[in-house]
């Protein structure tokens, strides 16, 4: 090894190569390059022609200098440089590498499995043998073993089989297992710990230490996180995020998975500079929250930092019978107010009939005191109870009058009054709860006191059934489980949900005991038959990168005694446990009290940080830049040889501009804008341009005159006339369009189509003029114009169409009128047969064959350009009589269909 | 055919081609050269009487009717002059020394053809010398020459020396940088057969000029081997010593035989070379006191 400050060559041998290159210059200035080669036809004149000076040519200098680089960079690469390199190992045995592979290496085993193959490369380098030794069980159960003595080769397949395990090390295994190991010479350990302590950790470094030299390597990080189970706080989920050490404030991002694996939602949790623990709050909407399957953070894989939720932590809904109707009325009256205002923040709360709210089901049935319950009722509760529902009863007058037998005990007909005005005795506290009950670490406030309540029939299991009383022993709270084991409970309040009989609704014990009550529920499993079978099978279980799989042939089913507290190991892995239906989650949190760093290491070992400076080694990269630079001087010489033509890079540019100055967008952009603008600032009368010239200009003219028709005679003002080209233009601006329909003119492409139909829909209309003065056949007819515009027309959303009925608005709009003449007279017009109210009445399609823009055509002196037929000034007046009718009619609708009904409505007046 | 399109487009400028009149008095076939006499031909000469063994068919009826003789119209005696037309079809003239030029071979094909649309419009017969086919006039002959141009193979880098009829027109186009010994050989078999020749060089701009420097190997396409030139920026003067010795040896020939001479670059267009051939073809033949026509 050749070391030159950071930089190390490894075969420092090869560097005496470097004395060639001398070599290298003179023979690459000796040899001339290749000459050019070239066909050329006068070559028979060229021969034995001697040139009159004749100098060596000479491959150029800068070649020389690439290619000398070029050889310095091979051998240079060839001598290994490495950049950082490691140390050497103390020692002359093998190397002992102890591995944790406990839950808690998962999150950063990438970087432990990179440490590990440096350690390996270090020893191949050294010729040293390795030992591997994990410290986590295996799947199979077995405990930590030491492998044979490995060759690095096979060392490194041996690391890559290795992976973490979801539960903790077991070092004192560990340690078993190095009591029988005898190596050769001084060995090196190196333990790659994983931070957490158990009791043999010391003693493991120790006898690490006494085969030969020991280094401890924990990341120096703040350790693994683990995730606890979390609770359910009303309605959100608390989780709670722990660390081994807090070395500075950190922010861990909590994420909620469904069971599908959809991110339900991300919240951060906030690890103070001090603070070992941290709680991230997550509020969800009851659907989603019950979605929730899985909980850990974001960017640690663990199983540890991985809770998994099951049905405990699902929201039970709870449903209230209401009373009466009467409640809407006087909320602070009602019984019902005071458990709504409980249970609301906890729970998901439903209101409505018995029958109703049991039938969309529900975990928890509060009853109110409601009176009689008939018997379609009574069994249906009955069944619900025996399902594993929990009742909730409250006392009141109507149940001390009428007792049914949807109670736990029975009870004496009437109530008991501790206050009132004919008595002596006074309202009663409460008796501090009894262990054993649900209610048993809650605090009695001395302020509550029961006034009136419904009394028990004494009986011998009363006192078991009782889980409240009053000071004086009379019981408040009764419950009775129904259904045998599975079953439910049924509670008895003895007194009313209202204030009417004590203050204990008024009370935050109140609250406290309706989620106990209404947790009961919560805490049965929905078929919880399986816990009764005997032991949990295995349904789904963690691996170390807590991935969810089938759980492998090792794991043993759980006892449900050991449910509450599982020994997480290789038969019980993490995972969830039951049956598909109801599965119980295990979760490594909530079975580790805290996270307990290592114990100090004796004195001797080396304890250091896991990421370390990696070394470097530049012989790839030499490589690949020689190889580069071959290339370049492969591609010099064939240029020099053959003059290589470049100009293809002026070429591509000049193409460039002449696209560029091409390019049709911005001129396009600005034409339809001063489009939009004309045709949005005043009302045009607009016409299809066919492409036909002269019927193009006599729709422009006879639309122009047209247009000083209706400004001499009506109120409307257009501004004249405007060709519109219905394949580009907007059409939103015109509330008519002129269509001449002429032979040539192509059909319609589909988008224009599109166009078309859009601008019906939204209220346009549309002229189609046939000019044929109805020769074609009329619209059943098949001939000439009509059989083009039925082609032209063939895919837009033409209505079912009717000749004008006498009573139709065209007749009426302006001028009254029947026929509609224009150059021709007799041609029937075609309007939409229903008058709907869409679009205002007005007839989407109007057909005619008059030819009417050539009757209301001028020349510029104001004389008609064409003869009318039969002829006389009054059909040209009548032409244009229709054509402000025409306009009147797009412009302002039905408005003058009202009209019909005045004479009517004038009559009823005036009687 | 994309060539015989640009070659037509070529002469579409000019007039058509009439080959001077002069030769044409020993060829037999007929053609738009008035002989001045009585003979088949198209355009009116002459009435004469009507002499018994006459055909009948000959009598012009209304000249007949003007007078009390019956009278024959005469036409003048037309005949067509022949053009045998060549070019070097050796892989010396594949050459082009940027891709912006046309190759020798492409050029001197276009120069052809639209020598043999010019003749052919103007009714005189044209043919490849070696082509297989006769004579004929029209365009279908200009089309199937252009199609024996685009079969013949690779030929050899001189003219066949076919047996070709007197007293034709005959085109030789070429780079002629071969051997001047084979030239002369060639010229003077036809100039004994009594043809009247033209001889058109076509070069390459590099020929002229040498452009290149540095150490080039120069191949020959024609296996007349290979030479190493170290430095041709240093012989570039001695190579031009030796073309200019060639040309001038070709003009010697072309002088001796009567024949004309030119020379084409594939740099200038080819209206220049075709107007020198044009000329020198309608020209009557030249009192041999010129080596060659200028530099075209």
């Amino acid at each position: 090894m050749l070391t030159l400050g950071p930089l190390v060559f490894a075969q420092p041998l090869y560097l005496t190569a470097l004395a060639i290159l001398p070599v290298i210059y003179w023979l690459l200035r000796v040899t001339p390059p290749a000459p050019r080669r070239m066909r050329f036809p006068a070559t028979r004149l060229l021969m034995d022609l001697l040139a009159r000076e004749e100098t060596p040519a000479r491959t150029p200098w800068w070649l020389l200098v690439l290619r000398l680089l070029l050889a310095a960079m091979v051998i240079v690469a060839l001598a290994r440089p490495l950049v950082n390199p490691s140390t050497d190992f103390p020692g002359s045995g093998p190397i002992i590498l102890v591995v944790d592979n406990g839950w808690a290496s998962a999150a950063d085993w990438p970087a432990r499995r990179t440490f590990m193959d440096g350690v390996v490369d270090r020893a191949e380098r050294q010729g040293r043998r390795i030992l591997v030794m994990a410290t986590a069980h295996a799947p199979s159960g077995e405990p930590p073993q030491v492998s044979a003595l490995l060759r690095p080769a096979e060392a490194r397949a041996h690391l890559e089989a290795l992976s973490p395990q979801p539960w903790a090390t077991d070092r004192a295994a560990a340690l078993a297992a190095l009591d029988h190991l005898a190596v050769d010479g001084a060995a090196h350990a190196i333990w790659v710990a994983d931070g957490l302590g158990d009791g043999a950790a010391t003693e493991l470094a120790r006898r690490l230490q006494q085969l030969g030299s020991a280094e401890v390597v924990v990341a120096n990080d703040d350790g693994p996180l683990l995730v606890k189970p979390p609770s359910l706080d009303g309605s959100a989920l608390t989780v709670t995020v722990e660390r081994l050490r807090a070395t500075s404030e950190r922010t861990v991002t909590v994420r909620a998975l469904a069971a599908d694996g959809r991110l339900l939602a991300r919240q951060p949790a906030l690890l103070g500079e001090e603070d070992l623990a941290g709680q991230a709050l997550i509020t969800l909407p009851a659907e989603l929250r019950n979605e929730v399957a899985r909980l850990d953070v974001e960017g640690h894989v663990s199983a540890g930092a991985t809770a998994l939720l099951d049905d405990r932590w699902r929201r039970r809904p709870v449903g209230l019978v209401s009373a009466t109707a009467q409640t809407a009325a006087q909320p602070l009256l009602a019984d019902t107010h005071y458990v709504q205002r409980a249970l609301e923040p906890f729970s998901e709360l439903r209101t409505g009939g018995i029958l109703d709210l049991l039938d969309g089901g529900i975990a928890v049935l509060i009853l109110p005191d409601v009176g009689q319950l008939n018997a379609d009722e009574t069994a249906a509760i009955e069944a619900f109870v025996a399902g594993g529902g929990v009742l909730v009863r409250f006392a009141g007058p109507l149940m001390a009058v009428h007792p049914d037998d949807l109670v736990p005990v029975r009870l004496r007909l009437g109530d008991r009054t501790l206050s009132g005005a004919l008595s002596w005795t006074e309202p009663m506290p409460l008796a501090p709860f009894e262990p054993g009950t649900p209610f048993a670490d809650l605090p009695v406030p001395p302020d509550v006191l029961i006034g009136r309540q419904v009394l028990a029939e004494p009986s011998l299991d009363l006192s078991d059934k009782t889980w409240a009383r009053l000071l004086d022993g009379t019981p408040l709270v009764t419950a009775e489980r129904r259904g045998g084991e599975t079953g439910g409970w049924v509670v008895l309040v003895h007194v009313t949900a209202g204030p009417d009989w004590s203050n204990l609704p008024l009370s935050g014990l109140f609250v406290e005991m309706l989620r106990r009550m209404v947790a009961l529920s919560g805490g049965l499993p929905a078929g919880a038959a399986a816990a009764d079978a005997g032991a949990l099978e295995p349904v789904a279980t963690l691996d170390g990168f807590a991935r969810l799989e089938t759980p492998p042939p090792t794991v043993a089913p759980l006892l449900p005694e050991d449910l509450a507290q599982p020994t997480i190991g290789p038969a019980h892995p993490p995972g969830y446990y039951g049956s598909e239906d109801a599965r119980r989650a295990v979760n490594l949190g909530s079975t580790i009290p805290a996270l307990q760093p290592m114990d100090a290491m004796p004195g001797g070992v080396a304890v250091s940080g896991l990421r370390q400076t990696r070394e470097l080694n530049l012989m790839p990269w030499l490589m690949a830049a020689a190889l580069a630079l071959m290339i370049a001087d492969l591609v010099i010489s064939l240029v020099l040889r053959r003059s290589m033509p470049l100009p293809l890079r002026m070429r591509t540019g000049a193409a460039l501009a002449v696209v560029l100055a091409a390019w049709p967008g911005i001129d396009g952009a600005r034409a339809d804008d001063d489009f939009a603008l004309t045709a949005a600032n005043d009302t045009y009368l607009a016409y299809v341009i066919t492409g036909d010239a002269a019927v193009d200009e006599t729709s422009r003219a006879g639309l122009e005159s047209l247009s000083l028709v209706l400004r001499s005679r009506t109120a409307v003002e257009t501004a004249g006339a405007l060709g519109v080209d219905i394949a580009t233009d907007e059409l939103a601006f015109f509330p008519l369009l002129y269509w001449p329909v002429t032979d040539a003119q192509a059909p319609l492409s589909g988008q224009t189509i599109d166009r078309l139909n859009a601008y019906l829909s939204f209220g346009g209309t549309i002229v189609f003029d046939t000019r044929d003065q109805g020769i074609g056949g009329g619209i059943g007819g098949g001939i000439g114009s009509i059989n083009a515009l039925r082609q032209l027309t063939a895919g837009l959303d033409i209505p079912e169409l009717t000749p004008v009925p006498p009573e139709h608005v065209l007749t009426k709009a302006f001028y009254l009128m029947q026929d509609f003449p224009g150059r021709y007279a007799g041609g029937e017009v075609w309007v939409e047969t229903t008058e709907e109210h869409i679009n205002d009445g007005v007839s989407s399609v109007i057909i005619g064959s008059n030819d009417w823009a050539a009757a209301w055509a001028t020349d510029a002196a104001g004389q008609p350009i064409y003869a009318v037929v039969p002829g006389g000034e009054r059909q040209r007046e009548m032409a244009y009589r229709f054509g402000v009718n025409l306009v009147m009619y797009a412009l302002t609708g039905n408005y003058k269909a009202d009209q019909v009904h005045v004479p009517a409505i004038l009559e009823r007046l005036g009687q | 055919m994309l060539k015989r399109r640009r070659a037509e487009a070529l002469a579409a400028a000019m007039p058509p081609l009439l080959v001077a009149a002069e030769r044409v008095a020993s060829t037999v076939a007929q053609g738009v050269h008035g002989r001045r006499r009585v003979g088949p031909g198209d355009s009116f000469w002459q009435f004469r009487p009507y002499q018994p063994g006459d055909s009948t068919q000959r009598i012009d009826w209304r000249q007949t009717g003007k007078g009390q003789n019956v009278f024959i119209r005469e036409h003048e005696w037309d005949a067509a002059q022949t053009a045998w037309l060549w070019r070097d079809g050796s892989a010396s003239m594949d050459y082009s020394s940027a891709t912006a030029l046309p190759t020798k071979r492409e050029r001197a094909e276009i120069l052809l053809l639209a020598l043999a649309s010019l003749l052919s419009r103007a009714g005189e017969r044209v043919a490849l010398v070696g082509g297989g086919d006769p004579p004929a006039a029209g365009r279908v002959s200009l089309g199937r020459i252009a199609m024996t141009l685009e079969r013949q193979p690779l030929a050899d880098g001189l003219p066949p020396l076919a047996d070709l009829p007197r007293s034709a027109e005959l085109v030789l186009i070429s780079d002629f940088l071969g051997p001047l010994p084979d030239i002369d050989r060639v010229v003077r078999f036809f100039a004994q057969r009594a043809l009247h020749g033209h001889l058109l060089q076509v070069l390459d701009p590099a020929e002229i000029r040498l452009p290149f420097t540095g150490r080039v190997r120069f191949i020959g396409p024609e296996a007349e081997g290979e030479t190493l030139v170290p430095r041709v920026e240093s012989i570039r003067q001695a190579y031009l010593e030796r073309l200019a010795a060639q040309q001038d040896g070709l003009a010697a020939i072309a002088r001796s035989a009567g024949w004309s001479y030119g020379v084409h670059t594939t740099d200038r267009p080819p209206q220049t070379a075709l107007l020198s051939l044009y000329t020198a073809l309608g020209a009557p033949p030249r009192i041999q006191d010129r080596a060659g026509s200028p530099l075209c």
